[in-house]
């Protein structure tokens, strides 16, 4: 026995022993023992770093709208419009990725009307106005379980929803709007779904015409969004085997590996030059990282942790490539929560939260330079430099902790800050705070990004000094445990969520805050509302004038509706440098794998 | 079989004994069992081992004192040497040495109380199980069973996803989970010890089952309890360390070496090698001193079993 359990401690000390050994000599020799051979160059696949989606259905869900649900629906299932911010097309759309023709403006600017190019389903049918009209049913009838409904938004807004035959269509609106507003913001959802496939309530009845009733178009959505809802069978359910997209589905594991395989009879000028993508889902950046410099992947990212790793990856045949975004990041702060509530209605807590956050010291050090701080809800040019210059509060952790005093609370550093005079008086802590509250929160993370988690430390470092108890609590997906809630509802406890190690938000082309700030949008998890905020965001949907853009930016910059955050790139690309056409890198977001191709 | 002769042999029976009865063989047997152990150079070692680094990690901090609470973004990657910092800083500017010594706290506080949970709570469940038998032996043990049947992994990072980890937390966690082999364990000596003539003899004189299990088969268990109860700390480290290297490990300023390993490797192509190796070899030294403790010890109660 004794000889056993001394060979049992000895082969466990060799085991560990020789992976810390192994992963030190790695660290330290600074190469790994593969070269950049392997991935897929030379063939005509390629190896993506890339989360597993988890929804297929083109008509978002609420819980399911992170970016890899955005690239790999539209991979499959092409917009109607396609949009670039290079400023050098009309309203911003990609005439040649775009379904249809742009809009033709008439009766004062409420009605457009759209006409489709000739495009056709991969079974072969023509994509027409009744694919549209199937889309609108849809939503129409189901806006509530739409993640990108908000009351008065698409499809309120619309009076006539007029098909004028298989190739035009007209929108007439209820009110004059701002055009480009419209054509960006509104006209961006509209995807065309397979009505001769889809039109059905289950998996065995023929698709007929059940979606024009609301009832029919009820029971339409709900056996669509169960499918989505039942990832393994992506693969091979039928529903989803009908794509307009350059790309179908040729396996899918759950939480695993997905395969996309070029569309045959793809209808698109964008003709994908590769016949195979594989996306390959990592549990976090060390294990993504380990593999890129394997070079057993074609396309990945590099951890800002690593950007000192450029010229070696370089050195081993990869491209290093920021990827800028049209995006804002931010910390939501939940103003429903039945404990943290008072606290966050009150503008100076925010403040004094915002003002112990540095941002161009965590965008630097952290972040490594690859992240810029975020000051309102508009973002900034993207690749803009580090500094916090023309934010509304800037790191001031005294002033911080003035702006607590002058309001009531006992600052207590390094201890539990409280509320010593409750009221609701200007020196006083706030309406329904009462006395002897702690400033404890509780921030829900996410898991796999050390940036972030570093992010975190520092920020509860800061709070610390000022006696504000910040629990961190990390997570694989925050935003789906932190839904925009009640403050009944039994999932409504959470403080404080933060999802934007990659960004928080992309925005559609034009900038405006309607899905993310205005009362009861889809986004606005935190349920923040203010009737100014509204009535300027509601202001940017009918100026075309630049300043009420400006306005709205301007208002939600110093009232805080979540913690501004350092705003990093969505991932520092690198990518095989045999790979083409994977820059320019699309800021709102988008990844056309069709463009992608090796040299020869 | 009921003179105090015959119960001299065992220390269920030991414990019956009238409190002038003399002890001196047990007594010599505890002797022998210590002897042995302290013959068992590898446990010596282990012992040297756990004690150094538990020193290390709760009286270091007395007199190496440093910041483990506030970040320092101006001094993040210090090399080991630098003024101040003998093992240099992390990304975020902590002193490494002294989060080392706050990371094994974390790691040996939590290795400790799950090891003794665990152990404490499979003993007392194998024994009753054991013991009593019959449909209520089959129910206890195919809870075990089916709870076995699931990947202990999975249930902790289930488990840490679901509630904030902190240090009570996880313990819970690792402890509500690690019990199950204890309690196989004990359940398998107690099915042995009940067919025992001592048991059946203090049944026949109208003690009760509790009684048993209390003083007999728990008591007479106890060796295989306490090797178990070593091997359980170890594991019970690992487990933590596990959780933390996943990123479900207790959140910062709170460390422990798993989370430190993990955040070494985030910089492992940084050539920042001090945030590395530490947490690494502390992780292997605690498990294996823990091992090497757990072996001598079992060679110290075989000794007493072959006497008997």
């Amino acid at each position: 026995m004794r000889g056993r359990f001394h060979r049992r401690a000895l082969r466990g000390a060799v085991a560990i022993a020789s992976v810390v050994v192994g992963l030190g000599l790695v660290a330290c020799t600074g190469g790994a023992s593969k070269s950049a051979q392997g991935g897929s160059q030379g063939k005509d696949t390629v190896t993506v770093a890339f989360r597993t989606p988890n929804w297929i259905l083109p008509i978002s869900a609420p819980g399911f709208t992170q970016g890899e649900n955005a690239t790999f629906s539209s991979a499959l299932y092409r917009h109607l419009y396609e949009y670039k911010l290079d400023g050098s097309a009309k309203y911003n759309i990609d005439t040649a990725r775009s379904l249809a023709n742009p809009p033709e403006i008439s009766n004062d600017g409420k009605t457009m009307t759209i006409t489709l190019k000739d495009n056709t389903w991969s079974d072969g049918k023509a994509l027409t106005t009744r694919d549209i009209q199937f889309w609108y049913n849809l939503v129409s009838a189901n806006k509530d379980k739409w993640a990108s409904y908000r009351a008065g938004g698409f499809p309120d807004n619309i009076a006539d929803f007029t098909v004028k035959d298989e190739k035009t269509f007209s929108l007439t609106t209820t009110k004059v709007y701002n055009t480009a507003w419209f054509v960006d913001n509104q006209l961006n959802r509209i995807v065309p779904l397979p009505k001769h496939v889809w039109d059905t309530d289950s998996a065995t009845a023929a698709a007929a015409d059940l979606s024009a009733t609301p009832e029919g178009a009820k029971k339409v959505f709900e056996f669509l969004t169960a499918a989505s809802k039942d990832p393994k069978t992506y693969a091979s359910n039928a529903l989803w085997k009908v794509n307009s997209g350059a790309w179908k589905l040729d396996g899918y594991v759950p939480g695993g590996e997905v395969v996309l395989t070029a569309q045959k009879v793809y209808s698109g000028s964008d003709k994908p030059k590769l016949s195979k993508v594989v996306l390959k889902p990592f549990t976090g950046d060390d294990a993504e990282f380990n593999v890129v410099r394997s070079g057993e992947i074609d396309y990945g990212y590099v951890p800002a942790a690593a950007l000192d790793q450029r010229k070696y990856l370089e050195s081993k045949g990869y491209t290093v490539s920021p990827w800028y975004g049209w995006s804002i990041t931010y910390l939501q702060l939940n103003y429903n929560s039945p404990k943290s509530a008072p606290l966050f209605k009150q503008a100076y807590v925010r403040q004094a939260l915002q003002m112990l956050i540095d941002q161009p010291t965590i965008s630097k050090v952290i972040w490594a330079g690859t992240a810029s701080p975020t000051c309102g809800p508009v973002p900034r040019k993207p690749g803009a430099d580090g500094s916090a210059d023309g934010c509304a509060y800037s790191f001031d952790p005294a002033k911080s902790k003035q702006l607590l005093e002058s309001h009531g609370w006992k600052v207590a550093p390094d201890g539990q800050t409280t509320c010593q005079r409750a009221g609701a008086g200007p020196d006083q802590c706030g309406d329904g705070i009462a006395e002897g509250t702690p400033l404890a929160f509780t921030v829900t993370s996410q898991t796999g990004f050390a940036a972030a988690t570093k992010t975190f430390a520092e920020i509860k470092s800061q709070m610390t000094k000022l006696g504000i108890d910040l629990t961190i609590k990390e997570v694989p997906d925050s935003v789906a445990v932190t839904p925009a809630c009640k403050p009944t509802d039994a999932n409504c406890s959470w403080d404080m969520s933060f999802f934007g190690a990659q960004g928080s938000w992309y925005y559609p082309a034009f900038a405006s805050g309607e899905r993310l700030f205005a009362t009861g949008a889809p986004v606005n998890l935190g349920s923040y509302s203010n009737p100014e905020a509204d009535r300027l965001i509601e202001a940017t949907q009918f100026s075309g004038d630049d300043s009420s853009l400006k306005a709205y930016n301007d208002f939600l910059a110093k009232d805080l509706p979540v913690l501004w955050m350092p705003n990093p790139v969505y991932q520092i690309s690198t990518f095989k440098s045999g790979l083409q056409g994977v820059e320019p890198q699309d800021p709102m977001n988008g990844m056309f794998f069709q463009d992608w191709s090796w040299k020869n | 079989m009921t003179t105090s002769a015959d119960m001299t042999g065992t220390p269920g029976e030991r414990a019956e004994q009238p409190p002038d009865a003399d002890d001196a063989p047990v007594r010599g047997l505890w002797r022998q069992g210590v002897e042995v152990f302290c013959e068992d150079r590898l446990a010596l070692v282990g012992v040297a081992i756990f004690l150094l680094l538990a020193g290390v990690c709760f009286l270091g901090p007395l007199f190496y004192h440093t910041d483990q609470v506030h970040t320092d973004l101006a001094a993040v990657f210090l090399s080991p040497g630098a003024p101040g910092h003998p093992l240099g800083t992390d990304g975020v500017g902590y002193d490494q040495l002294g989060r080392l010594m706050l990371g094994g706290q974390t790691s040996i506080i939590v290795g400790l109380a799950a090891g003794v949970l665990a152990t404490a709570v499979g003993t007392v469940w194998g024994a009753v199980a054991g013991f009593v038998g019959g449909w209520v032996d089959a129910a206890m043990m195919r809870v075990v069973d089916a709870m076995m049947a699931i990947p202990s992994l999975f249930l902790f990072m289930l488990m840490a996803t679901i509630v904030t980890p902190t240090v009570p937390m996880l313990i819970l966690i690792i402890g509500a989970f690690a019990w199950l082999g204890p309690a196989r364990l004990v359940r398998g000596e107690a099915l042995t010890l009940r067919a025992r003539e001592y048991i059946q003899a203090m049944r026949s004189m109208g003690g009760t089952g509790g009684r048993a299990v209390r003083r007999h088969i728990v008591p007479n268990a106890i060796g295989t309890v306490i090797v178990n109860a070593t091997f359980q700390v170890a594991d019970a480290i690992l487990y933590v360390a596990y959780l933390s290297f996943l990123g479900l490990g207790v959140p910062p300023p709170a460390a422990n070496w798993g989370g430190m390993l993990a955040d070494g490797l985030a910089d492992t192509y940084s050539g920042h090698w001090w945030l590395l190796y530490p947490p690494g070899i502390a992780i292997i030294l605690i498990v294996l001193a823990c091992n090497f403790i757990g072996g001598g010890l079992r060679d110290a109660f075989e000794v007493r079993l072959r006497r008997r």
